[in-house]
């Protein structure tokens, strides 16, 4: 299991945005995370990645770390990576810089070797600008290394976005919705650049996706939150016809009989 | 003229050396006074200030208005010193910037809960503390200021007049543009701009936000303390609270923002221009204050990146243009 959470809960005032969530993954898998809006997905990605503090009582692994009440940084140091809803990109930093910044974890050199600037960090700071430029050719970005990541169009930033989380090389990478707001051509292909870099690194991956079909296509198995429950989980043929799954998102399946009953009322 | 290049690109010192040997030979070529000099000194002292307050403001983003306050807290430990313990320039210059780099972590600490405009208004009251705390106190004389802070000297060389003294200035300018410049050009100066940009993102990217925040102060209070004690030991060797109030503070952030906040030689650039203007303009005094104010604000709406930014983007565009054969189109 990379990554494993016990009874974890997050509630923000009254309202329990998660709700005793026991969540297991084994590595090398694909996981969908689906839900309807509100239901506690992207709060569960701030609890996992640091950025919220889980209610007392939670319990947070990552690969044998127990980062409950780890540092968003600490985390990130174990190998852990991930992406935004709202992006957040580094607007006024080039898209090579972006990139770059995504590599901190791994950065070799001491601070003070810096602070003097020995030959040794100018050839390093060169290797991890070959090796980052490379990464962006494969997202399909070099061209555009040496501009404002601001003057990107919006298909563009969120694979730089991918680029800038999979710098650190992770072991696990958790996606925010990387497809909101694509057209369909651009999300089959980004969902292809996905997977090859699934191949390439070996990741094991989170998705947050809203496109029913791309879960359904992609993911080894799928995890279904409602109300901050973990409703369902399964693969995607069974969680397609669960029944608590297709209530949470189109209301109960009834019968006549019930359905007469509700409607007399 | 390509092996020069991968020379340079190697040891980045080389040519600070060789900027140090150049900038040796003005005097005796270029200047034809003593207050030449003076002047020369007083932008060195002022590319120190605005290098540090670049990396604190311009890279890691955090507004600081207090930075002239750590300035004074290097010229007046190193007055102090010399008043009290009667020691040199060579003892004083590490002394203060030691002292100076703890106030930096004073001054650094609101910045973790503090955003923008109100980091702002808690810096400038610290500034404004470390001054107020100076004029009325008798230990540092008070509003008589310090005077005959000794000039240094070296192998019995005495560096007694402006145009001598310059060499002292030019050298400590030339180190700390050299450790701004490696350091921001480093995977540090990365982190910093993260931070700047979206704190947390940076942390989730594995980013220590508190510590390269603070760090980010600790460096800059030590360029501050750095060319506070420059400052002190100027010929003529007075120091006064006068010299370091909040206009003083909105000279140096109208260096920073001309130069371009964020580019690795905006400050430098900015306090270049900015001394010699403030030096032509001397006798419309009373109008300074407005033309700075204006500057900063005419700056940031027309040429948000600063005189650096603006010559970056020429190269730029001219790069992309060879590289696709297209327009850039924004």
């Amino acid at each position: 299991m990379i990554l494993k959470t016990k009874q974890l809960s997050k509630s923000f005032g009254g309202l329990k945005a998660i709700n005793k969530v026991d969540f297991e993954l084994p590595k090398n898998e694909i996981r969908g995370i689906i839900g309807p809006n509100g239901s506690g997905k992207s709060t569960f990605f701030n609890l996992v990645s640091g950025i919220y503090d889980s209610d007392p009582g939670s319990y947070i692994e990552f690969d044998g770390h127990d980062i409950t009440f780890a540092p968003p940084h600490e985390i990130a140091s174990y190998g852990l990576s991930r992406t935004f809803q709202l992006l957040r990109l580094y607007q006024d930093m080039t898209v090579i810089d972006n990139v770059m910044s995504g590599y901190h974890t791994r950065v070799p050199y001491k601070f003070f070797d810096a602070v003097i600037g020995r030959k040794k960090i100018w050839d390093q700071e060169r290797a991890i600008k070959e090796e980052m430029m490379e990464l962006l050719s494969f997202v399909g970005l070099a061209d555009y290394a040496e501009l404002n990541a601001s003057e990107l169009s919006g298909g563009q930033r969120r694979l730089l976005v991918l680029a800038r989380a999979i710098a650190m090389k992770p072991k696990l990478l958790m996606l925010d919705e990387p497809a909101a707001g694509l057209s369909p051509v651009n999300v089959d292909n980004l969902m292809k650049i996905i997977m090859q870099l699934k191949e390439k690194y070996g990741l094991t991956l989170i998705i947050i996706e809203h496109i029913l079909k791309v879960v359904m296509d992609t993911c080894n198995s799928v995890t279904v939150f409602d109300h901050g429950q973990k409703i369902a989980e399964g693969t995607p043929a069974q969680v397609k016809d669960d029944n608590a799954v297709i209530e949470a998102y189109l209301g109960k399946k009834m019968d006549d009989e019930e359905m007469r009953k509700a409607l007399a009322v | 003229m390509e092996k020069f290049k991968s020379i340079i690109r190697d040891y980045p010192f080389i040519a600070f050396i060789i900027a140090f040997v150049i900038l040796a030979f003005v005097p005796s070529v270029v200047f034809t006074d003593v207050y030449q000099s003076h002047l020369a000194t007083l932008i060195f002292v002022n590319i120190v200030v605005a290098a540090g307050l670049n990396i604190v403001k311009g890279y890691c983003g955090q507004v600081t208005v207090g930075h002239v306050g750590l300035f004074a807290v290097g010229s007046y430990t190193a007055g102090t010193l010399f008043l009290y313990l009667g020691l040199g320039f060579w003892a004083t210059l590490p002394i203060a910037i030691i002292v100076t780099a703890f106030f930096g972590v004073a001054m650094g600490i609101p910045s973790f809960r503090l955003e923008g405009p109100y980091l702002a208004l808690a810096t400038l009251g610290g500034g404004e503390a470390i001054r107020l705390f100076i004029e009325n106190g008798n230990f540092f004389r008070s509003t008589f200021g310090i005077s005959d802070i000794p000039t240094p000297s070296l192998m019995g060389y005495n560096f007694d007049s402006p145009d001598r003294y310059y060499f002292i200035s030019m050298t400590i300018m030339i180190i700390a543009v050299y450790f701004s410049f490696s350091i921001l050009r480093s995977g540090v100066g990365r982190a910093f701009m993260s931070i700047r940009e979206d704190p947390i993102c940076a942390a989730a990217a594995g980013i220590n936000v508190k510590k390269y925040k603070i760090l980010a102060f600790i460096l800059s209070a030590m360029f501050a303390g750095a060319a506070g004690a420059v400052y002190a030991h100027m010929p003529p060797g007075y120091i006064h609270p006068n010299n370091y109030t909040v206009i003083e503070m909105v000279t140096f952030l109208a260096m920073v923002v001309l130069g371009g906040l964020g580019h690795i030689w905006g400050g430098i650039i900015g306090a270049i221009v900015i001394t010699i203007v403030y030096d032509l303009t001397r006798p419309l005094y009373k109008y300074q204050l407005l033309i700075f104010g204006l500057t900063i604000v005419l700056t940031i709406l027309f040429m948000p990146k600063g005189l650096g930014g603006f010559i970056d983007r020429y190269f730029l565009e001219k790069r992309f243009k060879k590289k696709t054969g297209t327009e850039k189109t924004t």
